[in-house]
């Protein structure tokens, strides 16, 4: 006889453990184990086979694996956390003892990093451990853009001190800094969340969210003790990257920070880059030069800078066909780094060969695609996030009002040297007549409400998004103030086959069926129209409406109740024409459907057709269906919900689409 | 007191061993010393109040004692004390000590005669013979500090002998006697003058007062403050000095100084040493201020470093599952999205009136003509908190899509087009019933049908056209639940069943030829002249007969309805057996007899089965052998009719089976059960079913074969369709019969909740026709 085999000592019991036993095996707290699993990286498992696991479990008890809770028992974290419970336990005694000077000095070797916002303990081997390669730590870094872009924002709270947030804000500068020098970013797109941008870091595709700049509402019950210890882990794992990204194009980390300027809202103005090999010479510093007016323009009385216009004027005028001269300093140091870049191209030499995909360059070079541009921000603008798209993508001259705060290379709206103005407000209509042509550059700083200053364009701030998407510079007359923006569209849904895809036009995605339901409803109307042309077009177009809303209905109940014979599908067709002559009655017109019948009748039969085929094929199916087991049925009518929902989505938006291509093509109409 | 004692051994020594007498005397006479001293000193009348009080308060803390005191004074002393005439008795008891003073005690005269420690006694020879008493060798004898009595009652408290005269038992169990103690006024007299080596405490052996030496007193002095108990040791002696301080003139030794005394000393090197290299590595600081140090600590950058300098690519673990990255933003989250992504009004209620957790997306696309026109998005934070939750949170499993096309899955089917023929349309809609139609039946030349509805009527209708030729209302309140056609061509004879009762009739239309008409009357009527012999023979007498024959009638008669069989539960079911002498009727309620077989010829009725496992559904005679088939709830049982015997048991697996009908090359069986499925069995095989089909939405109540030798078999459901089955069995046996659904007839409209509730086949023609709750038959074709 067999030996008996006991229950819970071998197999699934043993590999996974719940999270209370976890505790326990760690001789941890609950907020510490979560900590530690946060760092760490372990998440719970679900096991295939709930009770074989475990005859206590219930729905919501968690599983981790023992192996890796095994693996948190040498974690040197764990002693530190234990040596903070000793403290903390010391420190409470000595208060209940009244012994108030112990305490203090217990206090004094306590870390708290709530206050101070510094931990004794270090995460740097955590890192290491989860990320043993750069690569693997790029490949996780979107959850950590997004959050300590969003923390930047925030306000400080006792679980994220206000050293903690201070310290988001500048990893995540310190970072954009690296996307400007290496010209990284590659897209970036405005959605009602907030602002999505996408880098390419050594082949690494990353994705994060930055929030507008409004105060975050804070709503519901979020835990900010877990945020933090995100947060934690993140800048420890975000200093790193940096430190590895800046040194990799040859720069010192961390800059040089200036609190002053950071002070005045210089925000990415505010580091100094610095050259690693060049650290002690001044001139290499590689600060975000806003043009070399930076330093002469804050300070300088209205004369000095009137001056300097007309100076820089002369310069402009002698650069204007190159690059202008601080945009060289800083691309000679690219460019002695660039030759390795290059693509070597691969032409097949002989014929016969696979043809592979070849690696290439994006049309456009991101690093130069606004860089021969000046832009002026204006006031109602968001600064941070046009600053940093636009110097991203190579431009290197960005004026803004003063009130956007420091660090501008103008703040003079009227300086010539300006190509591309950035403008968010609405165009004031009384103004326009007043603010027209007279009125040239000749006048002083006040302008009038819509006044412009000849010889730049003015574009709304999508402009920047979609060129920058597009990877060209846009024609900006769609996106001119007041004007109706091209809609914004994201550049990170890739098209799959079947898809509406909103940038092709209508007629290249629907599918037969709908095509011909257009024509067919489009066919009435013309047809309605055509009758009605000596009418009064308002009240046939109400009945038009009804009659195009009834047949599609009863196409929809086609589709629905497969049990409708062919039949009544004649019997609709009769009714369409009992209806055409009806109106006609009414109109006291005769009878024109003779003379546009045969269109219609091929364009009708062919849709009944159609339908036939349809349901020939959903009987078919079903019969096919009746006759799987049920388990691969199940399986099939799940593709099949899917596949559908899918496709039903679909078909509304082009549903929609129709819809409003007709509304429009009627305004247009109505308008000639 | 120490010499008293003394005087009383010298004076009595034999009586060294009678400690008891001894201790009782020396305590009597140093009473009455005391008390006599007392008196001289103080004056009676002084003593009275103290002596009152004494008294009381004597009474008041050890009232028992009093009592025993008394007891105890009226054996030693004549003397008696009561509370109430204490002074009196006071007073009399000093008189009386002093009385006896002088003298000697009386009881101790009695004690000198008594206390000879000899007997006097005869010896053999009558003379006189001293026998002393034996001498009990005390062992510590010599001892002379041993004390003579010895308490031996051990640690229980004197109390318990309080009303006893004795106080305990000596080593030699003899009584130790209560030390008098002095009367109320001596105690007065005690206290006032504590005697020399007073302690107020009662000797626990002897009962009497415990007095203490000088001695005695100052030891337990010494002993309670700690000192030594010795009175000569002397506690601070002077110091003797062992070793002289003063430097001797001369070394003991003349070896020269070490040179170690010269050279620092190397473990002190390296402790120091230790020391420097903490500094050195920042283990030990110095000293500043703590709010410096603060300060500094706060100043204090991270420490940043190229992490991954010798970075080296490790295999990820299979187990580890990273976190799924978050999926890009589509075009609907645009601040700015095409129009039609924009939803409807419709679909934004829909969308605010769901759950929040409910909702397929946490956003509604929004679309604003300006940059500046977009809000902050209220749920950012939370939408990143619920991300971290899940990062840290959410059980990760790896779950493998199927990326196959699901057309892939479907079985191949033979298109229906090249198993045609089938019944594909309705050719004929039979309308006339009053509700439900039952039952329906195509007679065996194909020319007429039969059908019984819940209206009580049998209608005989023209297949083709669709004419109702001849109706007979059987019974006004029984619905007619089944018609079935006599299964042979010489005769034209249907039967029906309402309620309890079975008729057979011939109707009467234009395709019945006179000829045909009589050749079925002789068949009905055959039986009579026998059934009434038969019956005579058969049926005991006195027990009820399974079915009653009998004509129905004369107004029915007329009509065509010849015969009326009448048996104990309702009917619901006919099937005929292939010659047409038998038919066999279930009447699912009727337990015992629910399964009955008729036979015409002899108008006779069997039960065949005297208990029935399950309620009995159906029953059907095979096609081609004398084989039996009873379908109950689960089982379909076939038996043997020759042999009489079970032969064999399907179990289609169904909860419910409603029907079943047998292939006319007999070695098939279709099931079709109350739960939706319609049950292939292939009887050579398996009890199980051969094939499951599901393509009904709800109960299926009939099943039926083609009978004219076309491969096909259709059912009926209460869903209101009709489902035609391509089923052909191959004639060699090795083969698997092929089963393609073929066609969905739809048309009957389902009325409370009931679709078609019967049909049959065109004896040769690839038709059927439905009974409908609806009221109507359809003929297709």
């Amino acid at each position: 006889m067999g030996k008996v085999k006991k229950r819970g000592v071998a197999g699934q019991a043993k590999n996974y453990i719940t999270r209370t036993q976890a505790v326990k095996k760690l001789q941890i707290s609950l907020p510490d184990f979560r900590k530690l699993c946060i760092w760490k990286g372990i998440y719970p498992r679900e096991p295939r086979n709930k009770k074989k696991v475990s005859k206590s479990a219930t729905a919501s008890t968690t599983f981790y694996y023992t192996k890796d809770i095994q693996y948190l028992l040498h974690e040197p974290l764990l002693a530190k956390f234990r040596d903070q419970k000793v403290l903390e336990k010391k420190i409470s005694k000595a208060l209940g003892r009244g012994d108030v000077s112990d305490a203090a000095r217990f206090e004094r070797h306590a870390a708290r990093p709530e206050k101070t916002g510094k931990p004794r303990y270090t995460l740097n081997h955590v890192i290491r451990e989860r990320y043993p390669t750069f690569a693997d730590a790029l490949r996780d870094l979107d959850d950590c853009l997004s959050m300590l872009f969003l923390f930047a924002n925030l306000p400080s709270t006792s679980a994220v001190p206000a050293k903690m947030i201070a310290r988001c804000e500048r990893l995540c500068l310190e970072f954009q800094h690296y996307l400007i020098v290496s010209h990284s970013l590659r897209k970036s797109f405005l959605s009602i969340k907030g602002i999505y941008y996408q880098a390419n870091i050594q082949g690494e595709d990353i994705l994060w969210l930055v929030p507008y700049k409004f105060n975050q509402r804070i709503v519901g019950d979020i835990d900010f003790r877990i945020m933090g210890t995100f947060v934690e882990f993140y800048m420890t794992l975000l200093g790193f990257v940096n430190y590895r990204l800046y040194t990799s194009v040859g720069l010192k980390y961390p800059p040089k920070f200036d609190q002053l300027k950071d002070d005045q809202g210089g925000e990415l103005g505010a580091f100094a880059l610095e050259g690693i090999n060049l650290a002690t010479d001044a001139e290499a510093t590689k600060a975000i030069t806003n043009g070399e007016s930076t330093e002469q323009h804050g300070p300088d009385p209205k004369v000095q800078a009137e001056v300097d216009k007309i100076v820089r004027q002369l310069k402009e005028d002698d650069t204007n066909g190159d690059k202008p001269a601080e945009a060289d300093v800083a691309g000679d140091a690219e460019e002695a780094e660039v030759p390795s870049d290059a693509i070597d191209k691969f032409e097949p030499v002989a014929a016969g060969g696979d043809i592979l995909p070849q690696p290439s360059y994006s049309s456009s070079d991101p690093a130069k695609l606004f860089s021969n541009f000046t832009f002026y921000l204006s006031r109602e603008t968001p600064r941070q996030p046009l600053e940093f798209i636009l110097r991203a993508f190579g431009c290197k001259r960005i004026g803004w009002d003063s009130v956007l705060g420091d660090g501008s290379f103008t703040t003079d709206e009227s300086d010539p040297s300006i190509t591309h103005q950035i403008v968010d407000r609405p165009v004031v209509q009384a103004a326009m007549e007043a603010g027209g042509d007279g009125e040239d550059n000749q006048t002083a700083q006040k302008l009038g409400p819509n006044a412009r200053y000849p010889g730049r364009i003015y574009v709304q701030p999508q402009w920047v998004w979609d060129c920058v998407n597009d990877e060209e510079i846009k024609s900006p007359e769609n996106y001119a103030p007041g004007a109706a923006l091209p809609p914004h569209l994201s550049p990170f849904v890739k098209s799959k086959e079947g898809q509406y895809d909103p940038t092709l036009p209508l007629d290249a995605q629907e599918t037969e069926a709908e095509a011909l339901d257009a024509e067919i409803a489009d066919g009435d109307e013309e047809e309605a129209g055509s009758d009605n042309d000596m009418d009064v077009a308002s009240d046939n177009e109400d009945e038009d409406d009804d009659f195009g809303g009834f047949s599609g209905e009863e196409d929809e109940e086609d589709e629905e109740d497969e049990e409708e014979a062919s039949d009544e599908d004649e019997e609709a067709a009769t009714t369409l024409q009992r209806q055409r002559e009806l109106e006609a009655e009414i109109s006291g017109k005769q009878v024109k459907s003779k003379q546009v019948d045969p269109k219609m009748k091929a364009k009708l039969e062919a849709r009944k057709e159609l339908e036939k085929k349809a349901k020939e094929e959903a009987e078919d199916l079903e019969r096919a269906k009746g006759m799987l087991s049920k388990k691969k049925r199940k399986l099939f009518e799940q593709m099949q919900y899917t596949n559908k929902k899918k496709s039903t989505e679909d078909e509304k938006l082009r549903a929609k689409r129709r819809k409003l291509e007709k509304e429009l093509a009627a305004k247009k109409a109505g308008k000639a | 007191m120490g010499s008293k004692s003394i005087d009383k051994k010298r004076k009595a020594p034999p009586q060294v061993s009678e400690s008891e007498s001894e201790n009782e005397l020396a305590d009597g006479a140093f009473d009455g010393v005391l008390s006599q001293s007392d008196d001289e000193e103080f004056e009676p009348i002084d003593t009275e109040d103290e002596e009152e009080d004494e008294d009381e308060s004597a009474a008041g803390s050890d009232g028992s004692d009093d009592e025993d005191d008394d007891a105890l004074l009226s054996d030693d002393i004549p003397s008696d004390v009561d509370d109430e005439d204490a002074i009196g008795k006071l007073l009399t008891q000093t008189e009386e000590l002093e009385i006896e003073e002088p003298g000697v005690d009386p009881k101790r005269k009695t004690d000198g005669d008594e206390d000879r420690n000899y007997r006097i006694e005869t010896d053999a020879n009558g003379n006189e013979r001293y026998v002393y008493e034996e001498i009990d060798p005390v062992y510590d004898s010599d001892d002379s500090d041993a004390q003579g009595p010895v308490n031996t009652i051990g640690d229980i408290p004197l109390s318990f002998y309080d009303s006893y005269p004795h106080i305990g038992y000596d080593i030699n169990g003899k009584k130790i006697m209560r030390p008098a103690t002095g009367d109320a006024l001596q105690n007065l007299l005690d206290s006032i003058e504590l005697p020399k080596g007073w302690t107020g405490l009662t000797d626990i052996n002897t009962g009497n007062p415990l007095n203490l030496s000088e001695e005695e007193l100052d030891l337990v002095r010494r002993v309670q403050m700690g000192l030594n108990t010795d009175d000569l040791v002397d506690p601070y002696p002077d110091t003797v000095e062992y070793f002289t301080s003063i430097e001797e003139k001369m070394p003991l030794s003349s070896a020269p100084e070490p040179k170690r005394r010269f050279l620092p000393s190397k473990n002190e090197a390296k402790q120091v040493m230790k020391l420097v290299r903490a500094i050195r590595e920042g283990r030990i600081l110095p000293y500043k201020p703590p709010e410096e140090r603060e300060r500094e600590e706060e100043e204090k950058e991270e420490v940043h470093f190229d992490l991954w300098q010798n970075e080296e690519p490790q295999e990820a673990n299979p187990m580890h599952i990273p976190a799924p990255k978050l999926p890009p933003p589509g075009y609907d989250l645009s601040y700015n999205p095409p129009e039609e992504y924009l939803p409807t009004k419709e679909e934004r209620e829909a969308w605010e009136k769901t759950d929040p957790e409910e909702r397929e997306k946490e956003y509604l696309p929004q679309k604003y003509n300006a940059l500046r026109k977009v809000p902050g998005y209220g749920v950012l934070v939370k939408e990143r908190f619920e991300r971290c939750m899940d990062l840290y949170l959410a059980p990760r499993i790896r779950k493998n899509r199927l990326n196959i096309d699901p057309n892939s899955l479907l079985p191949k089917l033979p298109s229906p087009s090249e198993l045609k023929p089938f019944p594909t349309v309705t050719q004929t809609i039979f309308r006339g019933h009053e509700g439900r139609v039952r039952s329906v039946a195509i007679d065996p030349s194909g020319t007429t049908l039969a059908s019984g509805g819940d209206d009580g009527t049998v209608r005989v209708w023209e297949l083709l056209t669709g004419r109702q030729v001849w109706s007979v209302k059987l019974s006004s309140d029984e619905p007619v639940y089944t018609v079935r056609w006599r299964p042979n061509k010489d005769s034209f004879i249907l039967s029906a069943a309402a309620g309890e009762d079975i008729f057979l009739m011939i109707p009467t239309c234009a395709s019945v030829t006179p000829a045909l008409d009589q050749a079925s009357r002789d068949i009905l009527a055959a039986g009579f002249g026998y059934a009434t012999n038969g019956q005579q023979h058969g049926a005991q007498p006195g027990k009820e007969p399974p079915a009653k024959w009998a004509r129905p009638g004369t107004k029915l008669e007329d009509e065509g309805v010849l015969i009326r069989i009448t048996v104990r539960s309702s009917v619901k079911v006919i099937n005929w057996h292939r010659r047409g002498d038998h038919f066999t009727t279930v009447s699912p309620s009727g337990q015992r007899s629910s399964v009955a077989i008729h036979t015409l010829s002899k108008h006779m009725t069997q039960i065949p089965f005297r208990k029935l496992s399950g309620l009995a559904q159906t029953a059907a005679f095979h096609p081609l052998r004398p084989l039996f088939f009873v379908a109950t709830q689960r089982t379909i049982r076939c038996y043997d009719l020759q042999k009489l015997e079970l032969v064999k048991v399907l179990q289609p697996g169904a909860k419910w089976v409603s029907s079943f009908d047998i292939h006319p090359g007999g070695d098939n069986l279709i099931a079709g059960s109350y739960d939706k499925r319609l049950l292939w069995h292939d009887l050579d095989l398996s009890a199980r079913p051969y094939k499951t089909m599901r393509f009904h939405g709800e109960a299926i109540r009939t099943v039926k074969f083609h009978r004219g030798g076309l491969p096909l078999f259709a059912d009926a459901s209460d869903d209101g369709t009709l489902q035609i089955f391509h089923g052909k069995v191959p004639s060699d046996q090795l083969e698997n019969p092929t089963i393609v659904p073929v066609k969905m007839l739809k048309g009957h409209k389902v009325v409370n909740k009931l679709g078609v509730l019967d049909l049959d086949w065109h004896p040769r023609e690839p038709w059927c026709v439905s009974a409908g709750a609806d009221g109507t038959v359809r003929l297709w074709m």
